[in-house]
């Protein structure tokens, strides 16, 4: 991260009368990155994009593309591009009139502007027979690429994208997912990607951004976030989880939740303070013997969840905590629903949240 | 499910009485347009076309239609004009005093005629103008102009917003959105808006009535007509009007339906 960054946004905010959609957000995006912000509705993600691309004015900041200020350039000005939830074709012009609608603002030749869309249909895997198709002859997924290819006719320095698979039913958004992974390798374009569904974020980004309320919570790779989220949103975010509460007293962690074998209860984290374990359902395993762990729950067996490939179960611990395990389908346990077990896991597969 | 067939057999019972109501008498004066005799009487006993030969020879149904039309062109042409800002007003922009311009922009609707008529009468002698058809074209827009700016409100509210956006973030200039993607969507709309105005102006009698002064609209003269010594050209220039009326809503038809054919065909 040492060259300049295509995209910077310093200090920016956005407020609708009283409300703060934006609080005081700090940005960089490389060039060249596919970028996904993930978070609930409401969270500002949208309002975010549409700042950059100059649907809306900042209330305060600024915003710089590859050191030049835009923040105060007219949308219809910015090499940026927005790929929309709605996909916003042009109901009364065909494919290729959409395809080339950049190109013919820019005075661009009849044959030109043909010869770019064909070639554009083609990156998109779509027929040329569908450069004279309507808009409304288009199944879903062609209007997808359709608006896909309409984008990049305009040739934006960075493609945003609002949201755009999310009214598309599970398996042509597996596939349009990395469809659009792979024409971001191709094209070597910036994207910047808004969704609320993180297996779609973690499918097909380089690095995810987690936000909440107007802020971001955590910036950094799939990984990074799924195994040490900094807080118990971006935790249970990321998918489920388990949550213990925990202390820290003089780096000796007590628990009211978990029993700790002695040997294994200090840990390398630094503060002391009161704060959460916590562990993936697929970390958490049944057990014989306390032994075989390093921290230990017992508890009753409630339910069992079938889903596809994996199984989920459901135990109540002694204290009264529901803990979800996950185990792959091939090893589906023996046990039966309301028999007492022993559920345990190791401290490697932990990590410690602080209380805010 | 399929409808059991005492209900298909009473709907359409139902269907053959509402149309017998709406076209029974159009075509009782249908008749009347073709006899012979001076005064309407049934049953008709001698038929004649000759009614229709004097309306067309006739100076006096000249300048009528000349006067009707010219009211009813500009009555259109303005309305629809007014309609468009004022729908994308009504439908698509948020704006401060927006809720207070949907109620005050009906309210010319449900004024009785008659009663906006003679208001508007007064408010033109208060002004010191004298009633003319001109006068009478202003006095149709103000009835006219709220219901076309539905007509269109109605097409506007269908718009995705962000096709506008999409276009200004593709490089588009404010000018052309208007050209490329808002007027081209709305068209429809502004078509029916427009042909609505004109019929309505072209039928109009209450509002006629008071604001053309001097100058004298088909509907004005076929009441007078009626009032005071029928004339056998009543039932035939009413029946020319309804035809006349057809012709320009199939033209128009046909007119969009070759646009559509057209731009089909370019685009291939």
């Amino acid at each position: 991260m040492t060259s300049e960054p295509l995209l910077r946004l310093q200090g920016v905010m956005k407020r609708y009368g009283d409300f703060t959609a934006l609080h005081n957000i700090d940005l960089d995006i490389q060039e060249g990155e596919f970028f996904t912000i993930v978070g609930p509705s409401g969270s500002g993600k949208s309002t975010m994009i549409r700042l950059i691309v100059g649907m809306d004015e900042v209330t305060d900041g600024s915003i710089w593309l590859r050191g030049k200020r835009i923040d105060e350039t007219p949308a219809n000005l910015r090499p940026t591009c927005m790929v929309f939830q709605s996909l916003a074709l042009f109901p009364h012009m065909s494919v290729g009139q959409n395809i080339e609608f950049p190109l013919k603002l820019r005075k661009i030749a009849h044959n030109q502007r043909r010869a770019r869309a064909l070639e554009l249909l083609e990156l998109l895997r779509l027929p040329p027979n569908c450069y004279a198709k309507r808009i409304s002859q288009c199944s879903g997924g062609e209007q997808q690429r359709v608006a896909l290819a309409r984008a990049l006719a305009f040739d934006p320095e960075i493609l945003l994208f609002d949201e755009p698979l999310s009214s598309l039913d599970y398996r042509l958004r597996k596939t349009l997912e990395k469809e659009l992974k792979d024409l971001h390798h191709r094209t070597g374009k910036t994207f910047v990607y808004i969704t609320h569904s993180l297996e779609e974020a973690m499918v097909m980004s380089d690095r995810i951004a987690i936000m909440h309320n107007g802020r971001f919570e955590q910036i950094a790779v799939a990984d990074e976030i799924y195994s040490r989220p900094v807080s118990r949103f971006v935790a249970e975010f990321m998918g489920e989880v388990n949550l213990f509460d925990v202390e820290y007293r003089d780096s000796v962690l007590t628990s009211s939740d978990l029993t700790i074998r002695p040997n294994n209860a200090a840990k390398a984290d630094p503060a002391d303070g009161k704060g959460q374990l916590m562990v993936r359902p697929e970390d958490v395993r049944f057990g014989k013997d306390t032994n075989d762990f390093d921290y230990v729950l017992f508890g009753q067996l409630m339910d069992e969840y079938i889903l596809g490939s994996r199984i989920q179960y459901e135990v109540r611990t002694a204290a009264g905590k529901l803990v979800t395990v996950e185990k792959p389908r091939e090893d589906r346990t023996q046990y039966e629903i309301g028999s007492e077990v022993i559920l345990g896991f190791k401290a490697t597969n932990t990590h410690f949240i602080p209380a805010d | 499910m399929p409808a059991l067939r005492s209900t298909r057999i009473a709907l359409l019972i139902y269907g053959l009485f509402v149309i017998c109501l709406l076209y029974l008498p159009l075509i009782s004066v249908g008749f009347a347009s073709i006899s012979r005799a001076r005064y309407i009487s049934f049953p008709i006993r001698r038929y004649s076309t000759q009614w229709y030969g004097e309306a067309l020879q006739s100076g006096t149904v000249r300048d009528l239609l000349v006067t009707s039309l010219s009211v009813a062109v500009i009555v259109t042409i303005c309305s629809v004009i007014i309609a468009f800002f004022g729908a994308l007003a009504f439908a698509r922009y948020e704006w401060r005093y927006r809720t207070v311009f949907q109620k005050l922009i009906l309210l010319p609707i449900f004024f009785p005629q008659t009663v906006l008529g003679l208001a508007l009468l007064m408010w033109f002698n208060a002004l010191g103008i004298i009633p003319t058809w001109k006068t009478a074209v202003v006095a149709h827009l103000v009835w006219i102009t709220p219901i076309a700016t539905l007509i269109v409100a109605i097409r506007a509210y269908g718009f995705d917003s962000a096709l506008e956006e999409a276009a200004r973030d593709l490089g588009a200039s404010t000018r052309t959105i208007l050209r490329e993607i808002t007027l081209p969507l709305l068209m429809p709309g502004l078509v029916t808006a427009g042909l609505f105005a004109f019929l309505l102006s072209w039928g109009n009698f209450p509002l006629s009535l008071f604001t053309t002064g001097a100058d004298s609209t088909l509907p004005e003269w076929l009441y007078a007509k009626m009032v005071s010594g029928y004339s056998p050209l009543v039932p035939t220039l009413g029946i020319m009007s309804v035809v006349a009326s057809i012709f320009l809503i199939i033209i128009s038809f046909a007119v969009i339906w070759l646009v559509q054919k057209s731009k089909a065909l370019t685009q291939v």
